[in-house]
């Protein structure tokens, strides 16, 4: 089992071996990412039960929590990389943060407008100085450091170094700042799920909603391998694997 | 030892030949605090509230100018180079670079915001926690400002400061809060010991940052 693990994770390292796997597996994942996010947003909009309190705003949950959760899980795999990258030099380690940045940022910024789109009816105001919102603000403002980092190095693997010293010191400052603003101002509605204890929705608002999570997981799998692919083939494409794949199709 | 006490003195040197080094900042954070009553109110309620955090955040950007200092001399005129070259303790190395940049851009704003009591209001039982909260808080904002100078050597970028302020958030805001704590009645010293205690996790961990950021300059 445990040889099996690590023949797997030295095969990631390949760059053939990836971009022939994730060829096969791209089509499979992006069709079930858009199935899902496709039912889930159906089963949400039109067949949930209106909610109590807000009325059919809250509907805006089967996109809000999805994009929010996916930013912050997308950032925290980033700094797994990042470390990988600067311990083992793993070259796949610095493509997949370079593809998956602008994805965590475009969902980060689909949390906050999702966000102030949900808070305008139910809290009066577009936006708040309130905790949730301050940090996941610092987390966009994190993605396009990281971003704006790529572009000012010449060299590929410098580039990659910074960005993985930028996103780990990031994710050591992230839980300050979450710590911190928490103790500024808070306002936002406690997390309504939760995997240990009893989550706070009913079970007819939350099966749409596990749904659209894992439609919305699962698109970013889609997302990453594509953008991953394509940077793999913008690095490698005078290398001779790369050719010969390309000339025989 | 003998080395680092060298490459201290010679930092001491360096700055204190070069006025603008110290002077920038302070006429930087005298300009800003002077244009805040003419531009928001010179209402003294006005100001007695909004003055811990116009100070703070005064202080946090007049860094701004100087993170610069830090290495980019250095850089230009390829002594960073020799360092590199020299296999010695880089970290200790950055470190005495920090705390002199700190001396000469931090400790002068951090005396003149003494003056804010004549020209913001500024209470004078805050001025306890004020100077406490800076004395405490600049220097994890300078650690920053060597991070970002070290990743945006030579370079004329926006991504200094802009990984500089986010990372510098939960200071200002534990600085600005012990003052208004004090302010309130109620007691400062915890956000004094969380300030004390980002310091200490965070020294560590950007000093090695920094290093590996100013190595990647020279591959």
């Amino acid at each position: 089992m445990f040889q099996a693990l690590k023949n797997f994770y030295h095969k990631l390292g390949s760059f053939p071996w990836f971009y022939k796997i994730s060829g096969k597996v791209i089509p499979i994942v992006g069709f079930f990412s858009i199935l899902l996010i496709v039912i889930s947003s159906i089963w949400g909009l039109f067949f949930s039960p209106t909610d109590a309190v807000q009325g059919d705003v809250y509907r805006i949950i089967y996109f809000h929590v999805p994009a929010v959760s996916v930013s912050q899980v997308i950032y925290y795999s980033m700094s797994v990389a990042a470390a990988v990258f600067l311990i083992w030099r793993m070259k796949m380690a610095g493509v997949y943060i370079k593809s998956l940045a602008p994805i965590g940022a475009a969902f980060t910024f689909i949390g906050l407008l999702s966000g102030a789109i949900w808070g305008q009816p139910t809290w009066g105001t577009w936006w708040v100085w309130d905790a949730r919102l301050t940090s996941t603000l610092v987390l966009f403002l994190f993605y396009l450091a990281i971003i704006g980092m790529q572009s000012t190095f010449a060299s590929r693997k410098s580039a990659d170094t910074a960005v993985s010293i930028i996103t780990l010191v990031g994710v050591v400052n992230l839980p300050i700042v979450k710590k911190s603003v928490d103790w500024w101002n808070t306002l936002h509605q406690p997390a309504s799920i939760s995997i240990s204890g009893e989550s706070s929705i009913s079970s007819e608002m939350l099966i749409p909603l596990l749904l659209s999570i894992l439609g919305v997981y699962l698109f970013v799998f889609f997302t990453g391998l594509l953008f991953m692919r394509a940077e793999i083939s913008s690095r490698e494409q005078n290398k001779e694997w790369f050719k010969k794949l390309s000339s025989n199709n | 030892m003998i080395y680092l006490i060298k490459i201290l003195k010679k930092e001491f040197l360096i700055y204190s030949r070069k006025s603008s080094s110290f002077i920038s900042p302070v006429v930087f954070f005298l300009i800003s605090i002077s244009l805040y009553p003419i531009g928001i109110s010179n209402d003294p309620d006005i100001l007695k509230n909004l003055a811990p955090g116009l100070i703070w955040i005064t202080v946090l950007l007049s860094t701004l100018i100087s993170f610069q200092n830090i290495f980019s001399e250095d850089y230009e005129d390829g002594s960073i180079e020799l360092l590199l070259a020299s296999r010695q303790n880089l970290s200790l190395i950055v470190l005495i670079k920090i705390f002199v940049n700190w001396i000469f851009s931090c400790l002068p704003i951090i005396i003149l915001s003494v003056s804010s009591v004549f020209l913001l209001y500024f209470p004078q039982e805050g001025l306890k926690p004020l100077i406490i909260s800076l004395l405490i808080g600049t220097p994890t904002i300078c650690l920053f400002g060597a991070l970002a100078g070290a990743l945006s050597l030579g370079k004329n970028s926006i991504t200094g400061p802009a990984l500089m302020l986010p990372l510098s958030l939960p200071v200002l805001i534990l600085g600005t809060q012990a003052i208004n704590y004090s302010l309130n009645g109620i007691n400062f010293s915890s956000n004094i010991l969380l300030l004390t205690a980002i310091l200490v996790f965070l020294l560590p961990i950007i000093l090695f940052a920094s290093v590996g950021a100013l190595k990647l300059h020279f591959n």
